[in-house]
């Protein structure tokens, strides 16, 4: 069997895969009412929520999104558990993710400590304020506003083009103050490549923002990280990845401690989401040159649209 | 030069530090929650709200279901030396030490980078772990 053929039977069987977890997905959502889910073991709900969260774990790294992103609009329309529940397992989900994949991006400089010390800061800060926010609305109110900001996510991925390493001829001054720059070793052309950023205030104010927001749906924020790094101030699209997680793995630990002292963060759900999501992330990375992520990234924003529509019903309470 | 050394003679000592302290304790961390978690659900420890009760209340809001079982939050779970000896505390324990985790890289970090004498991120490092501190305390909340 060609490598062309082997390619489009593994992406046609990850996407009728998808399409049958959706449709199965979306029928469970309906058909199982409040009383069945009660009687169902407490047993069958974790292994049904690590199964799941493996299975999010492989189409977040083929789509090339952090796992948080699909765990809490997805995990919050098809299981029982409260939205609180979620949103604790999910900063948790995108914590771990951050960490273990840390260190190695660390070490051969793309994931920058100068690039994302700042920005986790100022990021760390506001996801506080999003967790105490997000945890004193109304669940419908926080429901609705996911939706929004799901669909908002799946229209930027779906119109979001990155740049591989952007065109920058000056550095602002901030950045220059902050000592932001850097040389990373592209192995693809074995040469090194230098980057300075810009428009550091505008992309200091936009993290700001982005931690307010995954703090509040308990989201990662890579699918807003790296457009801001990479399209705004001009961050190679690899470090931009990479500085993302750090950054990460910082506003998830700040909001997830507001979690825990709410109460929301039981280890019953949150444990198994995270092993799934990381076992199913390391097996995402050894699909990735096997599979057509093109296909994938676009399941992905389906499946997000369904999850934003299905986030937005239960906010108005349909 | 062999690509490994390619790939990091560029690179900064703190990040270096950084990247070996966050190894260590992320590896630790997942090791943790694992057994701590095989731990509580077998119960091979007692447990301070059976996971029935807790299984049976989880479509309620976090204050609702804290209210109504007494579920611990925060460093409650360590309100008696005894409580290290439960299965769910064990459990929580190892997700709280996956939070802390970036606290000890970033003291780590601005160790390094008060070496150096780069006086602005050391604060910054230092700022990032008082706020990381003060999340942890339970103070905003």
């Amino acid at each position: 069997m060609s490598s062309a053929t082997r390619k489009i039977l593994v992406s046609c069987a990850a996407t009728s895969g998808a399409l049958a977890f959706l449709f199965i997905g979306t029928n469970i959502v309906y058909a199982i009412p409040p009383h069945v889910a009660e009687q169902t073991a407490w047993w069958v709900w974790m292994i049904l929520l690590f199964v799941f969260s493996f299975i999010l774990g492989i189409f977040s790294v083929l789509a090339g999104v952090g796992g948080g992103v699909l765990f809490v609009p997805i995990v919050s329309g098809f299981f029982p558990f409260h939205l609180d529940f979620i949103r604790g397992a999910g900063l948790l989900v995108a914590l771990s993710g951050a960490l273990s994949a840390g260190a190695p991006l660390m070490r051969k400089g793309l994931a920058d400590l100068k690039l994302g010390l700042p920005m986790a800061l100022v990021g760390s800060i506001s996801s506080i304020a999003g967790a105490l926010a997000g945890l004193a609305m109304p669940a419908n109110v926080v429901q609705l506003l996911l939706g929004l900001a799901i669909m908002g996510i799946a229209a930027l991925m779906m119109k979001a083009r990155a740049y591989g390493t952007p065109d920058l001829k000056e550095p602002d001054a901030l950045s220059k103050m902050l000592q932001i720059s850097g040389i990373y070793y592209e192995e693809s052309t074995k040469s090194d490549v230098s980057w300075q950023i810009h428009r550091t205030p505008l992309g200091l104010f936009l993290f700001m923002i982005i931690g307010f927001i995954g703090g509040m749906f308990g989201m990662g924020a890579g699918w807003a990280n790296v457009p801001v790094f990479n399209m705004l101030m001009g961050v190679p699209l690899k470090v931009a990845v990479a500085t993302s997680g750090l950054v990460l793995s910082i506003n998830g630990a700040a909001a997830a401690w507001v979690y825990i002292f709410k109460g929301a963060v039981v280890p019953l759900i949150a444990v198994p989401a995270i092993g799934g999501i990381m076992l199913g992330s390391k097996i995402g990375a050894k699909l990735l040159t096997k599979v057509n992520t093109r296909s994938v990234r676009m399941i992905v924003i389906i499946m997000l649209v369904v999850a934003g529509l299905r986030s937005l019903l239960k906010g108005f309470g349909i | 030069m062999s690509d490994k050394e390619r790939n990091t003679h560029n690179i900064d000592k703190v990040q270096l530090v950084y990247a070996r302290v966050l190894e260590m304790v992320s590896h630790v961390g997942i090791a943790f929650l694992a057994a701590g978690y095989i731990v509580y659900v077998l119960q091979l420890l007692p447990v301070s709200v059976p996971i029935d009760a807790i299984a049976g209340n989880w479509h309620l809001k976090a204050s609702e279901m804290q209210q109504k079982l007494h579920t611990p939050a925060g460093w409650s779970i360590l309100s008696s030396p005894a409580a290290l000896l439960q299965g769910d505390v064990v459990s929580y324990l190892s997700i709280y030490y996956l939070a802390m985790a970036t606290v000890v890289c970033l003291a780590f970090a601005s160790v390094i980078f008060y070496r150096e004498k780069n006086y602005l991120y050391t604060t910054i490092a230092l700022l990032q772990v008082v706020v990381l501190l003060v999340a942890a305390s339970g103070l905003i909340h």
